[in-house]
């Protein structure tokens, strides 16, 4: 599309100037596409004057509109409720302080048995990994609820959510604790009851606004973030295995329950 | 979703705005202070015109005006993710389609088009008569044709009047994004109604 065709779309429906005129003359892209625009004005003889505006009269409007009522009552409840709007970061406070809450609670209780620290990793690598699992946290939390951004690239989310489980795997202590398949269900376990609260929160606010497949894969692994980082910090199991399967992959499943279950829940709000 | 009988794009919201004291915006800033009559100002300044994209959407004038109680219980609702400093009508919009949307995805249709593509007999018509009933018709059938991301910027643009950085603000893309999908459409849909008007002088 070359720039006077750029200019010819914006013009649609208006008068053009001569030399866009000239243009569509001898570009059979704009004439298909004005062609295409025309033809769809003909089925109806509407004009400006059929068409409702902010002059119509409120009798007139207060006639034709069968919903105003129930819309207004619903607005003046609401308001009765709740007078001045509640900003949108709100709900990420809550959601963020929800998921602070929960490492900390997890952390406690996991500490009873056996000290708050037990990845054998070097610290600087705990922290970093913790640091990196954090902004996936925070960031996941922020993409999910904020209304600047109306789409949410997938390629984004999952290039995120893949570089972190490569991460987590690949810097694993390699020492082996459990048998396997003992270490894997009991972190997995952990991770599910870690996550209970962090997921709820997460679903109740995700349905005050639109559903966005991309946006609750986001929510979700910012919710399977709380006990990711739990594990991270306390876990003292670091082979690979271990982590891809008791670590990994069920912070990765618990964001796929997270996209079902939003789908599922009704939405309250279709703001985007 | 299926569109249906259209009104007309008259590309001049200048009526309109000359017209009203206050923008839109400001009553949406007034309506977030807690001030309902703002909340009616905007309910009666683009309740038709929502109900009327909303028919053309999904096909179905009542499943329209369902979703036109749901788009603005949802601007009720969510007032405070209205962002201050942008557009009204395209965030009021994006709402009525994601509800659209929403009701598609769940099945929840109330009311279809006929098998000849028009809407059920009882619906009241708004559009003055006489009309070319069957060409009517065939752009119905042509735009429901079309894919819904070539569908939803042509029915914005078409009928509602919309610049196609409005539309690109609605839909969450850029506006050259925007331009590419209603170029396609409007191609796809001459090529449609050249057939459908063939078939049916047939």
């Amino acid at each position: 599309m070359t720039p006077e065709c750029s200019r010819v779309m914006d013009c649609l429906g208006e008068a053009l100037p001569p030399e866009l005129t000239k243009h569509v003359a001898s570009c059979e892209d704009c004439q298909v596409v004005t062609g295409g625009f025309d033809l769809l004005g003909g089925p109806s003889h509407a004009t400006a004057s059929t068409l409702p505006t902010a002059s119509a009269s409120s009798e007139d409007d207060e006639q034709t509109l069968p919903g105003h009522d129930t819309a207004r009552r619903f607005a003046l409840e609401t308001l009765a409720k709740q007078p001045m709007a509640r900003p949108w970061w709100h709900g990420l406070a809550l959601l963020v302080g929800v998921h602070a809450a929960m490492v900390g609670v997890g952390l406690t209780l996991l500490s009873r048995r056996g000290g708050w620290v037990g990845n054998a990793s070097p610290p600087g690598l705990v922290v970093g990994v913790g640091v990196v699992i954090l902004a996936l946290l925070g960031a996941g939390a922020f993409v999910a609820l904020s209304p600047r951004r109306r789409v949410v690239p997938w390629a984004g989310v999952l290039a995120f959510a893949g570089a972190l489980g490569v991460t987590v795997v690949l810097t694993g202590s390699g020492q082996q604790g459990r048998a396997l398949l003992a270490g894997v269900l009991g972190c997995a376990g952990t991770e599910l009851a870690v996550t209970v609260v962090p997921l709820a929160v997460t679903l109740a606010l995700l349905s005050r606004s639109a559903y966005h497949p991309a946006r609750a894969l986001a929510a979700g692994l910012s919710a399977g973030s709380v006990s990711l980082l739990v594990l991270h910090v306390h876990c003292p199991d670091g082979t690979a295995a271990h982590l891809l399967w008791g670590h990994v992959v069920p912070w990765l499943g618990l964001a796929g329950i997270a996209v079902l279950l939003r789908s599922l829940l009704p939405t309250r709000s279709y703001a985007p | 979703m299926k569109p249906a009988s259209a009104p007309v794009r008259t590309g001049d919201d200048s009526v309109r705005t000359s017209v009203a004291p206050e923008s839109d915006e400001v009553l949406m800033a007034r309506f977030c202070e807690g001030q309902a009559p703002a909340f009616d100002a905007l309910f009666q300044r683009h309740s038709r015109q929502v109900r009327g994209y909303l028919t053309r959407l999904t096909g179905s004038a009542s499943t329209a005006e369902d979703l036109v109680q749901l788009t603005f219980m949802s601007l009720v609702r969510s007032r405070g993710r209205f962002q201050v400093g942008s557009r009204f009508k395209p965030w009021l919009y994006a709402i009525a389609t994601n509800a659209a949307r929403d009701s598609q995805r769940r099945g929840r249709r109330t009311e279809e088009l006929t098998a000849e593509g028009e809407l059920p007999t009882g619906i009241a018509d708004e559009s003055p008569a006489p009309r070319d009933v069957g060409l009517e018709r065939a752009v119905r059938q042509a735009l429901d044709m079309l894919p819904e991301g070539q569908r939803i910027p042509i029915l914005l643009h078409r009928f509602e009047g919309m610049g196609f950085a409005e539309i690109a603000d609605t839909l969450g893309l850029t506006e050259s994004a925007v331009k590419v999908r209603a170029h396609r459409g409007y191609e796809r849909l001459r090529e449609l109604l050249a057939t459908l008007r063939t078939e049916t002088l047939e």
